[in-house]
């Protein structure tokens, strides 16, 4: 964790020192803005990894104001499944550009509750017939959103 | 005026307005729930469905669908981590951890209650504003709106921990905020800024994708990890006590509620702010009022104040947007500016006019508000009991649909794959913000006030040179920036000397 914190730090250094290299060529009314926040950032982030690297732990008292994630699971099996879950959110951005939306809705719900969550054939297949009913109707049918073609629609001329 | 008062609410009361105000109320539930469908773009579909209303009929339709959008754009929020509008956001930082724990029905109960106080104060503003509003939107020229602008991003210090540690943190996400809005093209130049050589960046990040990532991505996270149901292994809340709980919760800290439905009517007023900045300084105001530390670190786990302060602002800056739209034609969002063109298909014109003449529907514009969001709330309180079951299924069977509506909400900002790029980019970003402990909300604010202070800096400078700063209500705004800055140091130092004291 303390690697990662350092990494993270490491991370927006980058960013900063990246945004004022490639502000110094810009006209100055488009170079100001992002100048004066990248300067303070890269101050403020080396600042932060200046403390880890002291080893200076943080109080209790500068915890953000924000979500904190459960840690009752093993750290092993938390890895394990933030990867999975991971995976399946890239599976599904993969498969909207390779089939597109309306393929991917279905197959998408389909595999993911008859593989990840092992629900039963019958009970996947309703779930995906419903979920896919609405997806049309609301959006395709309803609001009318253009979906676009996937890529391999295209490549096969379909 | 009285009468005209009294004629507003016959206006809206007539069969045919009334039951054009429930179906785009109808409309504007379902738009509300479905992340990324906007209230201006709902409004802007409906446009054409107005050419042969009558002018209380067509702003009945409109403003009911639109209201009622910002009310049940909380559920999902509360429900699932996933903001139902760009306006719901600052819900998600507590309504969605008081699910987590249990308190689903107390943080829906709360999130409606607040947004019905909200939305009835932000109404009467409106009325009362009708005769006074004129010199107070003239004093907001560019620099005045540059500093509220500043002072919205100085709420930064409320929104990080305590500490020198914690306000290093929250200051360098509200930068990285801030770097992220310059992304495309610059206003003044035309220079393109980090468009990768991508035409996408080219009009810069919108917002529904960000916030979508930002917020959705590590709450599914954090659920798949669990492997439990959203609520956890808690036994199912007493859902009619705990809404009934929220409701309470309302009225328990009605000045909260009262002071953050201000902030919205007051952020509302003022054009180019939008909802976006009002939630978050009524949540950074609300954070601001925590008594000592141990108080503060409530925020951000669950604490009703966090629900009770945005979903008041929300709702009441509905009322404050439509001040300047009615009496000057000046809208003070995207969705005042597609109501604005309703104004000229009805073939009323913005301006004295709405305020003498028309004044009977500028009323009746009101009466809209309150009813159309009195209806919602009660309209919503009989189905939470349902809709909070939702928190005790296994999240396993939940995940797949709430992904489905992330990408689908985020797809919607332009129609391209590269919308779902960017919620998975900044999904990781902020799943790595959570696992290390940067805040969040600095950085939404950044994001979403960064064009805003670019842009009314450079008109302040092109338009008075350096004497921008010299003016009076500049140096008050000024003024009130440092004190939203110092409070919370000048709180923790009473609560040491407190603390010395009582030892």
């Amino acid at each position: 964790m303390h690697n990662g914190r350092m990494l993270f730090c490491v991370f927006l250094i980058f960013v900063a020192s990246t945004a004022i290299y490639l502000s110094l060529e810009w006209p100055f009314n488009a170079a100001l803005f992002p100048l004066s926040v990248s300067i303070p950032l890269l101050i403020l982030a080396s600042t932060q990894l200046w403390q880890l690297l002291l080893g200076k732990e943080e109080t209790i008292e500068s915890a953000a104001v924000d979500l904190e994630f459960s840690s009752d699971v093993p750290p092993e099996i938390e890895r394990r499944r933030v990867i999975t879950a991971f995976s399946w959110i890239a599976g599904f951005i993969l498969s909207v550009y390779l089939i597109g939306f309306p393929l991917t809705v279905p197959l998408f719900i389909c595999c993911y509750l008859r593989f990840e969550t092992g629900v039963g054939a019958l009970a996947t297949m309703a779930a995906t017939a419903i979920t896919w009913a609405i997806f049309y109707g609301l959006f395709q049918k309803l609001v009318h959103l253009q979906f676009e073609q996937g890529a391999l629609q295209a490549w096969l001329g379909l | 005026m009285f009468d005209a008062f009294i004629d507003g609410l016959f206006l809206v009361l007539q069969w045919k307005a009334f039951g054009l105000m429930l179906v785009g109320m109808g409309l504007g539930f379902c738009v509300g729930l479905l992340p990324g469908i906007g209230g201006a773009a709902t409004l802007a579909l409906m446009i054409p469905f107005v050419f042969k209303m009558q002018p209380a009929e067509a702003f009945a339709f409109l403003l009911g669908m639109h209201a009622v959008a910002a009310t049940t754009g909380d559920i999902t929020s509360v429900l699932f981590g996933v903001p139902g509008e760009a306006i719901s956001a600052a819900t998600v930082v507590d309504g969605h951890p008081m699910a987590k724990n249990g308190e689903a029905g107390r943080a829906l109960g709360a999130a409606l209650m607040s947004s019905l106080v909200g939305a009835v104060i932000g109404a009467v503003a409106l009325a009362l504003a009708i005769p006074i509003v004129r010199p107070l939107v003239l004093a907001f020229g560019s620099p005045e709106l540059f500093m509220l602008a500043v002072i919205g991003i100085s709420c930064i210090t409320s929104l990080s921990g305590a500490g020198a540690r914690g306000q290093i943190k929250g200051f360098a996400m509200g930068l990285l905020g801030l770097l992220v809005s310059t992304i495309g093209q610059e206003r003044q130049s035309g220079s393109l800024r980090f468009d990768m050589g991508m035409m996408y960046l080219w009009d810069g990040l919108d917002f529904v994708p960000v916030l979508v990532g930002v917020f959705a991505i590590p709450e599914i996270i954090d659920l798949t990890v669990r492997g439990t149901a959203i609520a956890g292994e808690r036994p199912a809340e007493n859902l009619r006590n705990g809404v009934i709980e929220g409701i309470k919760d309302t009225f328990r800290h009605f000045w909260l509620v009262f002071r953050c439905s201000v902030v919205g009517v007051f952020v509302g007023i003022l054009p180019g702010a939008g909802g976006g900045v009002a939630q978050w300084m009524a949540y950074a105001h609300a954070v601001q009022g925590a008594k000592d530390a141990k108080d503060r670190e409530r925020f951000g786990k669950g604490d009703v104040r966090g629900v009770l302060g945005p979903g008041a602002a929300n709702n009441s800056k509905e009322g404050g947007e439509l001040i300047p739209t009615v009496a000057f034609g000046v809208p003070g969002s995207g969705a005042m500016a597609i109501l604005l063109s309703a104004f000229l298909i009805m073939g009323l014109s913005p301006g004295p006019d709405m305020l003498t003449k028309h004044l009977s529907i500028t009323f009746s514009m009101v009466w809209t508000l309150v009813i159309a969001n009195i209806i919602a709330v009660l309209l919503c309180l009989t189905i939470l009991d349902q809709l909070a079951k939702v928190t005790n299924i296994r999240g396993g069977l939940i995940i797949p649909f709430v992904l489905l509506l992330v990408f689908v909400g985020s797809y919607t900002a332009n129609g391209q794959i590269t919308d779902l790029i960017v919620t998975l980019i900044f999904g990781v970003l902020s799943y790595f913000m959570v696992l290390f402990g940067w805040p969040r909300p600095p950085f939404v604010l950044g994001f979403v006030l960064g064009k805003v202070i670019e842009t009314y800096f450079f008109i302040s400078v092109a338009r008075y040179g350096s004497s921008w700063i010299r003016q009076p209500m500049v140096i008050f705004l000024i003024m009130l920036m440092v004190f939203v800055i110092a409070y919370p140091y000048i709180q923790q130092r009473r609560q040491r000397a407190e603390r010395r004291a009582n030892a």
